[in-house]
C-alpha cells in the first residue's frame, strides 16, 4: 500500500497543454456475449486505431456510457490474451443498463487501467486457488489467464467458481477450456436450490465447497472475490483450515468517480481502494476499518 | 524598499482608499471576490463595483472555495456521430483571481484543499492564478475553533497579502511575491503603517483568540481517533444527522466530487460536482450493499476523514480549519469540535 506522497499527479496544464484525466479513450465495441441474463462480457478495440494500454489483472478501468455516465469494473482479461480489451459487467445499475442497450460498432468510453494489481510474480512456485462467487469471478478472470499462460511458474492451479444458479455461473463457455489445461481443476458450485436436474457440478455455498476440497495451506495462495457475506465466511474457513491471512488475496469492489485518488469516495480509513488497491491481502484487510 | 515582503511595514489605509485599490484591481484585469449582500447573505461574489463589498464582521454563509474548486464544472462535452464519439475540453480557465478579505481560517482552507487536490489539473489551473488577499478576524463567533486546530484568528497560513481591520479601514502587508503584485498596482501612493498600528491591531487579534474558549484538538488524536471506529460512542453523535450534507457544502476544506453526465445520448457534457460523504449515494453500490449503511456511520466518516484518516496518512493536518459554519448552520445542531472531544473521552488512554 502506498502513501500519500505517491498520489499520482493527474494531468498538466503547463505550457498550454491541457491533459485531463477526465477524458476518456473511446472504444468500440467489437463482440458482445452474454455469460448469464444480466452478465455480459464485451471486447474492445481503441476507435483510433492505436495500441491498447499496457494493463495488468486486478486492474480496473471508469467505463462510461456517453450520456449515462461512468461506472467502475475490472479489466477483465489478461494482457496475454489480445486483441482485445475486455470487461465483463452485469446490468445493475443506470450506466451498466446503458451499456447493455449499446451495440456491436457503438462506442464506450475508457479511462484508465487504474489501481495496483495482483502481484503474481510473488504467487511463482506456488499453488494457487481462484475462489469466485457470482460476478466476483469477473475479478478473477484476468488472473486466471494470466497463471493458465504462464502455465510452468505456477503449481496446481484450482479454480472454483460458483453462483447462485446454473444461469447465474459466469464463463460457462470459458470454463472448459480452463479444465483442459494440465495441472488445473475447474470446480463449479452453485448455492442450494439453485442446480437443475443436470447439474453435475457442487451443490453448496462457497465457504462449505471449498472445505470440502481438501487444499492444504502449504505454499498455496488463495484469490478471491464475490460479495461481502461469501468473503466474511469464506475467511471463517480458510482460517479454520489453517490459511494465513497473508496468503488470501482479494479485491475491495468500492463506488469510484474518478479512479485517481481525487473524489474521496473509496476512502476507506487511510486508504483510498482505488490508487492503494484495489487487491489487498486478508491480513491488510484485517488492518482496515470495516467500511467496504 | 528592500527585504522579504513579509518584512514590510505596510500600509494604512482608510475606506476609500481600500476600494480605489480594488478599482485598480478591476481596471487591471482581475477578477475580484470579495464578501457582498446577496439574497440576504454575505457571501463571495464577483465585485462588480468595489463600493459593494462588505468588510463587516462575521463570516460569509459559504468559504471562497468555490472561486478554485467550482460547485459543478464541465470536464468534457462529446458529441456523438456516425463514425463515433468527438470529444473536447473546456477552455483552459485562465481567470486571474483575486481572493479579497477572505478570513484567516479559509485560507488555510484552501491549504487543505491544496493537500487533497493539488494533483487535479482543473483545481490546480485556477489555484496557479488565484491571489489570496486576508483580512484579520477580530470577532470570531460561538462556533469558531480555529484556534483549536492550530489557526488563529490574525493568522498569515494560504495569504498572499495581509490585512488587518482598524477602526478607520485596513493595514495592508504584502506576504508573497504574488501579494507584491497585487499591492504594487497601487501602493505608490498609500501612507505607510506605523509599528504601532501593527500593535494595536495585533493586540485585537489576540483579544480575539483569547475569546475563542473551545479547547484545543490535539494531532497526536488522529490514531486514537482512527482506533474508536468500532466504539459505541458513534451511534449516540450521528444519530441526529440528517444526512442533509449543509456541513460540506460550507466546509473550507470538504473536496469529494461526483461525476456525472449532462446531456442525452447524442451530445452534452460530462460534469463533476461537490459531494458528501454523509449522503447515503455517496458510498451505495448498485448492488444494494452500502459500506455505510447508516448515517452514524457516514457521520463517523466525515470525522474521522478530517480528524484521523487524513492526518494519520501522512499530511499530519487536520482537514479542518475551525471555521465553524457547520457547527453555526447544521440543522440538529451537530458540533463537531464537541464530538471529537466526545470521541475521545470515550477511548481508552492507551491501546
Amino acid at each position: 500500500m502506498t502513501d500519500i506522497g505517491s498520489l499520482p499527479t493527474t494531468g498538466s496544464a503547463g505550457n498550454g497543454v491541457w491533459t485531463s484525466p477526465f477524458r476518456p479513450r473511446v472504444l468500440r465495441i467489437e463482440n458482445a456475449l452474454d455469460e448469464t441474463p444480466d452478465v455480459r462480457t464485451l471486447q474492445l478495440s481503441p476507435l483510433d486505431g492505436g495500441p491498447l494500454p499496457a494493463w495488468a489483472p486486478g486492474q480496473f478501468a471508469e467505463w462510461s456510457v456517453f450520456g449515462a455516465g461512468e461506472a467502475v469494473f475490472t479489466l477483465a482479461n489478461s494482457p496475454t490474451r489480445g486483441p482485445f480489451l475486455e470487461c465483463s459487467y452485469r446490468a445493475i445499475g443506470k450506466v451498466t443498463w446503458a451499456l447493455r442497450d449499446l451495440a456491436v460498432g457503438q462506442v464506450i468510453g475508457f479511462r484508465g487501467p487504474y489501481g495496483n494489481r495482483f502481484r503474481t510474480e510473488d504467487w511463482k512456485g506456488r499453488s494457487v486457488v481462484f475462489v469466485g462467487g457470482g460476478i466476483g469471478t469477473v475479478a478473477l478472470r484476468a488472473a486466471v489467464q494470466w497463471v493458465l499462460d504462464h502455465r510452468s511458474d505456477y503449481g496446481e492451479v484450482v479454480i472454483l467458481n460458483g453462483a447462485r444458479t446454473v444461469a447465474d455461473l459466469c464463463y460457462k463457455h470459458e470454463m472448459p477450456e480452463w479444465q483442459a489445461v494440465p495441472g488445473v481443476r475447474v470446480v463449479r458450485a452453485v448455492d442450494p436450490g439453485g442446480e437443475t436436474p443436470d447439474w453435475d457440478g457442487e451443490v453448496g455455498m462457497i465457504p462449505a465447497v471449498f472445505e470440502k476440497l481438501g487444499l492444504a495451506p502449504a505454499n498455496r495462495v488463495v484469490v478471491a472475490c464475490g460479495p461481502p457475506i461469501m468473503l466474511k465466511y469464506l475467511f471463517v474457513s480458510l482460517g479454520k483450515l489453517g490459511y494465513a491471512p497473508g496468503q488470501v488475496v482479494t479485491t475491495l469492489e468500492n463506488k469510484m468517480k474518478c479512479g485517481v485518488g481525487l473524489c474521496g469516495r473509496c476512502n476507506v480509513g487511510r486508504h483510498y481502494v482505488c490508487v492503494d488497491g484495489p487487491v489487498f491481502t486478508w491480513e491488510q484487510l484485517e488492518t482496515l476499518p470495516n467500511d467496504f | 524598499m528592500t527585504g522579504t515582503p513579509k518584512d514590510r511595514a505596510g500600509w494604512r489605509l482608510d475606506r476609500a482608499q481600500a476600494e480605489a485599490w480594488l478599482g485598480d484591481l478591476l481596471s487591471a484585469g482581475r477578477s475580484v471576490y470579495a464578501p457582498v449582500e446577496r439574497d440576504g447573505m454575505r457571501v463571495f461574489g464577483l465585485v462588480v463595483a468595489p463600493g459593494d463589498v462588505t468588510l463587516g464582521e462575521g463570516k460569509t454563509r459559504f468559504s471562497p472555495k468555490e472561486y478554485v474548486f467550482p460547485r459543478t464544472e464541465t470536464l468534457f462535452r462529446y458529441q456523438l456521430d456516425d463514425s463515433g464519439v468527438t470529444l473536447s475540453d473546456p477552455p483552459p480557465d485562465t481567470t486571474e483571481r483575486v481572493l479579497f478579505a477572505v478570513r484567516p481560517c479559509d485560507a488555510a482552507g484552501l491549504i487543505r484543499l491544496d493537500g487533497m487536490l493539488a494533483g487535479d489539473v482543473f483545481y490546480a489551473a485556477r489555484r496557479a492564478r488565484t491571489v489570496v488577499v486576508t483580512l484579520g478576524c477580530d470577532e470570531p463567533g460561538p462556533e469558531c475553533f480555529c484556534t483549536a486546530v492550530g489557526g488563529a484568528p490574525h493568522g498569515t497560513e494560504g495569504s498572499d497579502v495581509g490585512l488587518l481591520p482598524t477602526p478607520e479601514g485596513i493595514l495592508v502587508r504584502p506576504l508573497t511575491p504574488k501579494g507584491e503584485a497585487v499591492t504594487a498596482i497601487s501602493s505608490g501612493g498609500w501612507p505607510a503603517a506605523s509599528a504601532a498600528d501593527w500593535e494595536r491591531a495585533g493586540e485585537r487579534g489576540r483579544a480575539a483568540a483569547a475569546a475563542i474558549l473551545r479547547q484545543p484538538i490535539a494531532k497526536e488524536w488522529a490514531a486514537r481517533l482512527e482506533a474508536s471506529f468500532e466504539s459505541a460512542v458513534w451511534s449516540g453523535i450521528g444519530e441526529r444527522c440528517l444526512g442533509c450534507s449543509i456541513c460540506a457544502y460550507v466546509c473550507p476544506s470538504c473536496s469529494c466530487f461526483d461525476v456525472q453526465d449532462q446531456g442525452g445520448t447524442s451530445c452534452g457534457e460530462r460534469c463533476r460536482s461537490w459531494d458528501a460523504c454523509s449522503f447515503r449515494q455517496f458510498t451505495a453500490h448498485a448492488s444494494g450493499h452500502n459500506p455505510r449503511g447508516d448515517q452514524p456511520a457516514r457521520y463517523r466518516q466525515r470525522l474521522l476523514h478530517k480528524f484521523g484518516y487524513y492526518p494519520a496518512r501522512g499530511s499530519g493536518e487536520w482537514m479542518c480549519v475551525g471555521c465553524g459554519r457547520c457547527v453555526s448552520l447544521c440543522p440538529v445542531g451537530i458540533d463537531i469540535h464537541e464530538a471529537v472531544r466526545a470521541v475521545m473521552a470515550a477511548q481508552p488512554e492507551k491501546r
